[in-house]
């Protein structure tokens, strides 16, 4: 049903040029994951609405925007979410195509192929719409599979926005400022970066393996590639881990992790999560008393 | 070594006195790099010991806080991959973590942090992620985040490996600076020429992971033979039109 | 099996994100206990691989390639306690940093991928593998643990979809989020990763041990375990002795409704139930034997011969398997 594949690497762009190898298909999905995470870094420091914002504001106000999407039901208020994203996208600097390409690539194609068999009598009988037998489109099932689409691509569209204009450095500076402990922060933080320096040794394997191949290979002998390239990136690891924590210990380690906080927020960031603390009980109440269920 | 019973070193007998610039050099395996991370406390000898600062090193002695916080301030050691050194998330962590672990206050340690950073010249990366920077920044950085501990001996395991040529002339002005301030500095590297400009005092390590010429530069560099059996150097043969053309070939000389 | 935000309603995300928090809690105390100072890198490390894990596609037939997750294996390397830990974090930062993955929905996904599936993917690894040294043995057990462990949060997650609609519906009773019920939700994954997901995780999982085995036994801590697993047994047996107790529970188990309940109380059966239902007559209907009339007898009688086909199949495998056994492995010889 969910697939396990809404991931990073099907929204990476695609060729048009006949079916791309394995190998290369893994390697374009990581090179747009990287470029994602270094074009995040470029946008971070655009001056836009959402940049500006002290990044602990940031992070409390897009889960109070996610959880207030969860409690709206009716079609219209989605809608006025899913637009507001948009607004806040374009308030940011960030291109609103790129944006809506990549929310729907994450989150809105799946949407729409999961809620497509809820449209149908199948799942939601009532009156026919669209006459297809067993498989006719009915009133009820439509607003069944629009609330979902409409949902999951406002909730997706508010954490992209997070995460196009915050540093992944100041959201975790956040993170720490707001309670979560040292040590959970500072293995976030490493993760990350060996994530990177993981993702272009593997990156680099996959084009080797494309260049030298003269023919697909079999699914078995890839199979078989992938299987001993993992293991090569878990000794590796392993290995890695062991070097890191002779730095760590080189430079004193102690076992804590303090860090030095310095975040202070603004005028204006209050301002922000007063409207939209504003803004969320508005629509609430609208979706509630306008357009009950 | 990772995985391995192979005996590391062989026979190590060295003393290092305050201030001397020291290069050890070898071929690649000859066991340069478990010899500085013996020297730092990383890797322990199974027979045979180490003493710094009138301290005997075991993994025991150093667990003990007095003698780690004293021992890990006064030693610093750059190590081969920026990558594996610069563990934080921001350049600023970085550069405050060793003195954060030592356990000063934040406003020193700002200070700190803020005076390395403009003796290196990368303020304007404090806010960045290590990860975003390029090759030459990662090694300032990581020079950087050794030194806002304000050690007396450094321990450079292959520090012009990947590094440009403008980078490479950066790093042996720096080590001149740490000579006139009178650092101690012991460099691992295979790359002679470096070593030679740099030292005063090269020691030279077989393949066999034993000491096998200690002295002055010019003296050890002069020994052809013993150069060759180490691996250090070897013989290159190239034709210029009809005529064979035979000399000696150093690998990692880099800078012209 | 990553769950986005919207398909699942604040009484099941926010119900799963307050019970991940004490789960967390409890593994970070348990992995500084182990790995001590170590801890971050170690953590951290593995949290990268298993974020690169599931970027690789696998080549399945022809062209088509699907994904693994790897939860097992890193519990198999790491212990299952840092594993959860791992993938937690290799989650949140699919979530935060590469958009992928929901934010209310970060409970529901680590529980099912950092909790359920490395769990039970190690201890059915450490059951099937017992002390024995062998390779083939370990990477067999290795791909049955992980098969296992996929399905069984496969349908974990099936289940947290399942009940959307019986638990946040409109007066009309159709769905608010995930449209899908139990009769759906549940067997679409459960085959989903019998089938084709859970065979990726198994071949990969059993692939990468069974390479790491040849290379370095040491990363799998080949050494016989130092507790039998005598306790797990006793409560295995106590747990079976209990299973009458649900016979005293009035009503219906949670979502094993039947098509007439579901007429009752919402009004409607959905089609695929109503079809469905009764489809398949199993050999124990009602968890009793037809010929034992005495409910709290048959569900014993169930529950031992259940467990009993499990623990016995599990068993014969791990007996098979030994047969194939390779001469113990020589100690690790070094090369670097």
């Amino acid at each position: 049903m969910i697939p396990a594949v809404a991931h990073i690497g099907d929204a990476a762009p695609r060729r048009r040029a006949g079916a791309r190898s394995v190998a290369r298909r893994t390697a374009d999905a990581i090179a747009g994951a990287v470029g994602e995470v270094l074009e995040n870094d470029r946008l971070a420091s655009l001056p836009g609405l959402m940049q500006r914002l002290d990044p602990r504001m940031k992070a409390v106000s897009i889960v109070l925007l996610a959880v207030v999407t969860s409690f709206v039901h009716s079609i219209p208020m989605l809608l006025v979410l899913v637009v507001a994203t948009m607004l806040l996208a374009a308030a940011s600097h960030v291109s609103v195509g790129s944006f809506a390409r990549k929310v729907w690539a994450s989150a809105g194609f799946f949407g729409v192929l999961l809620s497509a068999p809820a449209a149908t009598a199948w799942i939601t009988p009532g009156p026919v719409v669209v006459a297809l037998g067993p498989l006719s489109i009915t009133a009820p099932g439509l607003l069944v599979a629009g609330r979902l689409i409409l949902r999951v691509a406002a909730g997706a569209g508010f954490g992209l926005l997070v995460v196009w204009t915050t540093r992944w450095s100041d959201l975790l500076r956040a993170l720490g400022a707001m309670g979560v402990p040292d040590l959970v922060v500072a293995t976030l933080a490493m993760t990350q970066k060996q994530i990177m320096s993981l993702l272009r040794t593997v990156e680099n394997m996959h084009l080797a393996r494309e260049s030298r191949m003269l023919s697909a290979g079999s699914a078995r002998e890839n199979r078989g590639w992938v299987v001993e390239r993992m293991a090569f990136v878990a000794r590796r690891s392993m290995k890695t881990a062991d070097d890191v924590y002779d730095a760590m210990l080189a430079r004193g380690f102690t076992g804590a992790m303090p860090s030095l906080v310095d975040l202070r927020a603004s005028d204006r960031d209050w301002l922000w999560l007063a409207a939209t603390v504003v803004a969320c009980t508005f629509v609430l109440l609208i979706d509630r008393m306008v357009f009950p269920l | 070594m990772y995985g391995s019973d192979m005996c590391a070193l062989d026979r190590i007998d060295l003393t290092i006195e305050p201030g001397e610039h020291v290069a050890v050099v070898g071929a690649n395996g000859s066991g340069k790099s478990t010899l500085l991370k013996m020297l730092d406390g990383l890797v322990f000898c199974s027979s045979g010991a180490i003493a710094a600062f009138g301290h005997t090193l075991t993994e025991d002695s150093l667990e003990e806080p007095a003698l780690r916080r004293e021992f890990r301030s006064r030693v610093g050691f750059v190590f081969q991959d920026a990558d594996v050194q610069l563990f934080c998330n921001t350049v600023l962590d970085e550069l405050a973590f060793g003195p954060l672990q030592l356990g000063m206050e934040p406003d020193e340690v700002r200070a700190r942090v803020a005076e390395v950073a403009a003796a290196l010249r990368i303020e304007k990366l404090l806010d960045r992620a290590p990860y975003t920077l390029s090759g030459g920044e990662k090694k300032r950085v990581a020079i950087a985040s050794v030194l806002t501990m304000r050690p007396q001996v450094l321990l450079l395991d292959e520090p012009t490996n990947a590094l440009d040529p403008r980078s490479q002339v950066w790093l042996l002005d720096v080590l001149r600076e740490w000579k006139a301030a009178g650092r101690t500095v012991i460099i691992a590297t295979h790359d002679l020429t470096a070593a030679a400009e740099s030292c005063e005092r090269m020691v030279v390590l077989s393949e066999e992971h034993r000491v096998v010429a200690d002295g002055a530069p010019e003296d050890v560099l002069s020994q052809r033979a013993l150069l060759l059996s180490v691996n250090l150097i070897h013989e290159h043969e190239h034709r210029h039109g009809g005529i064979g053309h035979t000399h000696d070939h150093a690998h990692g000389h880099t800078h012209g | 099996m990553h769950i986005p935000d919207g398909y699942l309603g604040p009484q099941t995300y926010a119900v799963l994100d307050a019970a991940i928090i004490p789960l967390w809690a409890v593994a970070g105390a348990k992995v500084k206990k182990t790995l001590k100072a170590k801890q971050v890198p170690l953590l951290a490390l593995g949290a990268a691989f298993s974020f690169v894990i599931m970027m690789f596609n696998v080549p399945v037939v022809g062209g088509s390639t699907g994904h693994a997750v790897g939860a097992t294996l890193i519990a198999i390397l790491l212990g299952p306690w840092a594993a959860a830990i791992a993938v937690s974090i290799a989650l949140v930062i699919q979530a935060l940093v590469f958009g992928d993955g929901g934010i209310t929905a970060i409970g529901a996904n680590c529980l099912n991928m950092a909790i359920i599936m490395p769990f039970v993917g190690f201890y059915i690894y450490r059951l099937v593998s017992g002390d024995s040294p062998s390779t083939i043995r370990r990477s067999v057990a290795a791909g049955i643990g992980s098969y296992v462990g996929i399905v069984v949060a496969a349908i974990a997650a099936g289940i947290e979809f399942g009940i959307q609609p019986l638990i946040a519906h409109t007066a009309s009773g159709h769905a608010l989020y995930a449209p899908y019920p139990l009769s759906v939700a549940v067997p679409t994954m459960a085959l989903e990763h019998l089938a084709f997901f859970g065979p990726i995780e198994a071949v990969i999982t059993m692939g990468i041990i069974a390479v790491l085995a040849k290379q370095d036994s040491r990363l799998l801590q080949m050494k016989p375990a130092a507790k039998p697993l005598r306790w797990l047994w006793a409560g295995f047996g106590v747990l079976v002795l209990l299973t009458p107790i649900g016979v005293l529970a009035p009503g219906t188990a949670w979502g094993e409704w039947g098509a007439e309940q579901l007429r009752t109380t919402l009004g409607y059966v959905p089609a695929g139930l109503e079809k469905l239902g009764g489809a398949w007559t199993s050999a124990m209907p009602g968890y009793a034997p037809a010929f034992i009339r005495d409910p709290l007898v048959g569900y014993l009688v169930a529950a031992v011969v259940g467990s009993a086909l499990v623990v016995g199949i599990a068993w014969l495998l791990g007996r098979v398997l030994a047969r194939k056994e390779e001469p113990p492995a020589t100690p690790p010889s070094g090369t670097t």
